[in-house]
C-alpha cells in the first residue's frame, strides 16, 4: 500500500520536473504550431523539402568537422585535405559525406523548384515562401560551387578562373570585379581566404536565417495541396479558406506529427541512403595535383555543373560574353518575377501544360547535355600514339609512312580513326564524301577559309604530302568501328 | 510630436545610426581590393635570348609575384615564340574563353584548349571554339639580352 503510493508521488515528481522543462523552454507553443498541428493531407513526393534541410544538417555537421582540420592557406590547404583524407580517422567518411550531400543538394533542389513550377507552389498567397526560396536556390548553387575550390587541387584553381573569366566578361566593372573576387590583382592568398569565409560563413549563416524563415512560410502558408490543384483557385483569400476546411476536415485533413512527418522523413531516409552508398562505395571525390598554373591539365567542373559545360562548349563566340553574364541574371530575374508574372488560377500539372513543356525541355535538355559532356567530343588534344589499324591492314610502304605523319602532324588530334581520336574534325573512316588524291592533297596543303584546319603546304614535303594522302585513301575504307 | 511618435523615430534613428556607422565602413573595407592599382608595371625575366632559338615555341615557368604565401599560384607556365631575331609573343596559357590551361601541339603547331574545344594557332588567333579573341600577349622587352615581359599586362585573371 505504501510502497504504491511511494511511486506515485515518484511519477508524480517526475511529470512534474518534465513538465517544468517543458513550461521553462516554452517547447508547448511548438509542438502545438509546429508538431501537433492540423494540415491537409500532402503527398508522398512533396518529401523533397525536408529532404533539403537533412541534406543541410548533414553538410554543417560534416562541414564542422571538415573546418576542424582544414587550413586556409594556399600554403597549406591542399596539405590539409590529404591529412583529412588519408590519415586522419573517418576523414575519407567525412569528405565523402560531405561531397556527395552537395552534390545530392543541388539534384533535390533542382526536383523542389521544379516541382513548384509544375504545380504553381508559388502563386497566392505562397509567393513571399518561393522568394525566400529563390534566394536560398543561388546560395545553395554558389556554395556548390565554392566547395570545391577548396580543396586547392588543380580543379580548384581553373573553377576559380572560369567563375572570374565570367566576372571578367561584365561590361564597364570587369577588371574591378575580378580584383574584387580574387582579393587583388593576381590569385593567391586573399582568394582562398574570400572562397573559405564565402563558403563556411557568409552562405551557411544567410542559409540558415533564410531557411527558417522559409519553414515559418510554410508553416504558416501550408504547402500545395491536392484539392487545390484539382479546380481553379484565383485569389489567395480563396485559397486560405480552402486550405482552412481542408485541413480540419475529417477525410482530407490529418495531424503533421507523426502522418506527414513519417513521410517527408522516409523521402529523406532514402535520399540519404543513396548519398551513403555512393560515399562507401564511391568516397570522396579524388584529389588532382595540388594547385598549379604550370603542369599541362586536364580539369573539369564538378558533375552537378556538367551541363552548363556542354553548352558553353556549343556556344558560337558572338554570344558567349552575352550568355555568362546574361543568364544568371536572366534566371535569377525569371525565377524572382515568375510568381508575379504567372497569374494562372491553376495549380498541379495537369493543368498547366506551360510548365510541363518547360519542365520537360529543361529536363531532358540538361541530362543530354550532361551526357555530352561526358563525351567531350570538342576537345582536341594532342597524341603521341599511332592511330589504330584494323587487323591484318597491309600498307604500302608510302602509306606506312603516311600513318606515322597522320601523328607526328597531329592529324590524329582532330580525326579518328575507326572510333579511336580527336573527335573535333571529320572522321577517316566516316566520311560522307570521299575526297580524291589530288582534292586531298590540295586539302591538306590549303584548306577552304571555312575549315578550322592548319594549312600544311609549307611542312610537308612533297613526299610526306604524297605519303599522307596515300593513307588517308586507305584510311577512309576502313570499317566505321574497329 | 506626441509621445508615441518621438519614441518612434528614436528606435528608428537609433537603429539606422548603429547600421549606418557599422554597414558603411564594412561596405567601404569589402570593397576596396576591386580598386587595387591598374595599371601597373612589374618586368620580370622569362630567360637569355640565347635559350630561345628563331621559329621554335617555348614552354616557360616565370615567377610572377614575390609574395611568399602562395609561391605555387606565382609560378606561371608560358608560351613563349621567338618569331624573329629581336621579335617575340609571349602567351598567357589562359584560354581567353573561361582560362583553362591551353597546350602546345606541336604537329599541328596550334594550342588546345582542354575544357570547351577553344583552339588558337601560333599567332594567337582563335581557329575554333567558343572563345572570342586571341591569346593574351604580355608586353615583352629586351633588356641586356635577357627576355622580359611585364605580368601586369594581361587581364588580373590570365
Amino acid at each position: 500500500m505504501t510502497m504504491s503510493k511511494d511511486q506515485n508521488k515518484d511519477e508524480h515528481e517526475k511529470s512534474s520536473a518534465l513538465h517544468t522543462i517543458i513550461d521553462r523552454l516554452a517547447l508547448g507553443p511548438i509542438w502545438r504550431k509546429f508538431f501537433v498541428r492540423r494540415v491537409p493531407k500532402a503527398r508522398w513526393y512533396y518529401g523533397d523539402g525536408a529532404t533539403l534541410l537533412f541534406l543541410l544538417g548533414i553538410l554543417i555537421v560534416t562541414g564542422f568537422a571538415l573546418g576542424l582540420m582544414y587550413s586556409p592557406s594556399p600554403e597549406t590547404a591542399y596539405q590539409s585535405l590529404v591529412h583529412i583524407t588519408n590519415v586522419q580517422a573517418m576523414g575519407w567518411f567525412v569528405r565523402g559525406l560531405h561531397y556527395w550531400s552537395a552534390g545530392m543538394m543541388v539534384v533535390i533542389l533542382l526536383y523542389h523548384v521544379f516541382r513548384h513550377i509544375l504545380l504553381g507552389g508559388y502563386l497566392p498567397p505562397r509567393e513571399g515562401t518561393w522568394v525566400i526560396g529563390v534566394l536560398m536556390f543561388f546560395l545553395v548553387i554558389i556554395n556548390s560551387y565554392i566547395g570545391y575550390t577548396l580543396r586547392w587541387d588543380e580543379r580548384s584553381v581553373y573553377a576559380i578562373r572560369v567563375a572570374l573569366n565570367i566576372f571578367h566578361r561584365v561590361p564597364w566593372i570587369g577588371d574591378e570585379l575580378v580584383y574584387f573576387v580574387q582579393g587583388g590583382w593576381t590569385q593567391g592568398n586573399a582568394t582562398l581566404s574570400r572562397l573559405y569565409t564565402v563558403h563556411v560563413m557568409i552562405v551557411p549563416i544567410l542559409l540558415l536565417g533564410l531557411a527558417s524563415y522559409h519553414l515559418y512560410l510554410v508553416v504558416f502558408h501550408g504547402v500545395t495541396t491536392v484539392p487545390e490543384r484539382v479546380h481553379p483557385v484565383e485569389t489567395a483569400e480563396e485559397q486560405k479558406e480552402l486550405y482552412d476546411q481542408l485541413k480540419h476536415s475529417k477525410k482530407e485533413g490529418e495531424t503533421f506529427f507523426p502522418y506527414t512527418m513519417v513521410e517527408s522523413q522516409i523521402f529523406a531516409f532514402v535520399i540519404f541512403c543513396i548519398v551513403l552508398a555512393l560515399t562507401l562505395t564511391l568516397g570522396p571525390q579524388e584529389l588532382m595535383r595540388e594547385a598549379n598554373f604550370t603542369e599541362t591539365s586536364f580539369p573539369a567542373e564538378e558533375w552537378w555543373f556538367h551541363w552548363y559545360s556542354a553548352l558553353v562548349a556549343y556556344l558560337p563566340p558572338q554570344l558567349t560574353s552575352w550568355f555568362y553574364v546574361g543568364f544568371p541574371i536572366a534566371l535569377f530575374l525569371y525565377l524572382m518575377l515568375l510568381p508575379f508574372v504567372d497569374h494562372g488560377a491553376n495549380r498541379g500539372l495537369r493543368r498547366r501544360p506551360l510548365a510541363v513543356g518547360l519542365t520537360v525541355v529543361v529536363g531532358l535538355g540538361l541530362l543530354s547535355l550532361t551526357g555530352l559532356r561526358l563525351q567531350s567530343e570538342w576537345t582536341a588534344w594532342p597524341r603521341a600514339e599511332l592511330a589504330p589499324l584494323p587487323q591484318n591492314t597491309e600498307l604500302t610502304p608510302s602509306a606506312q609512312l603516311g600513318h606515322t605523319l597522320f601523328t607526328k602532324y597531329s592529324c590524329f588530334s582532330c580525326h579518328a580513326l575507326g572510333g579511336t581520336g580527336g573527335k573535333i574534325g571529320p572522321e577517316l573512316t566516316r566520311l560522307t564524301v570521299r575526297l580524291s588524291a589530288d582534292e586531298l592533297r590540295h586539302f591538306i596543303s590549303q584548306p577552304p577559309q571555312d575549315v578550322a584546319m592548319p594549312a600544311y603546304g609549307h611542312r610537308l614535303s612533297e613526299d610526306e604530302l604524297k605519303a599522307l594522302v596515300d593513307f588517308v585513301l586507305v584510311a577512309q575504307t576502313f570499317p566505321h568501328k574497329y | 510630436m506626441d509621445r508615441r511618435k518621438l519614441l518612434t523615430l528614436t528606435v528608428a534613428g537609433t537603429g539606422c545610426a548603429i547600421a549606418g556607422a557599422v554597414g558603411i565602413p564594412v561596405l567601404i573595407n569589402m570593397a576596396a581590393p576591386a580598386f587595387a592599382e591598374k595599371d601597373g608595371e612589374d618586368w620580370r625575366p622569362v630567360g637569355p635570348l640565347s635559350d630561345f632559338p628563331v621559329g621554335a615555341m617555348h614552354n616557360r615557368e616565370v615567377v610572377i609575384s614575390d609574395q611568399k604565401e602562395h609561391q605555387k599560384l606565382s609560378r606561371r607556365s608560358l608560351y613563349v615564340w621567338r618569331k624573329s631575331e629581336q621579335e617575340f609573343s609571349v602567351y598567357s596559357r589562359a584560354c581567353t574563353d573561361l582560362g583553362c590551361p591551353i597546350v602546345w601541339d606541336a604537329g599541328s603547331e596550334w594550342f588546345f584548349c582542354p575544357c570547351h574545344g577553344g583552339i588558337f594557332d601560333k599567332e594567337g588567333e582563335r581557329k575554333a571554339g567558343p572563345p572570342k579573341r586571341g591569346l593574351w600577349k604580355y608586353a615583352n622587352r629586351i633588356q641586356d639580352g635577357i627576355l622580359e615581359i611585364n605580368v601586369r599586362s594581361v587581364p588580373p585573371m590570365a
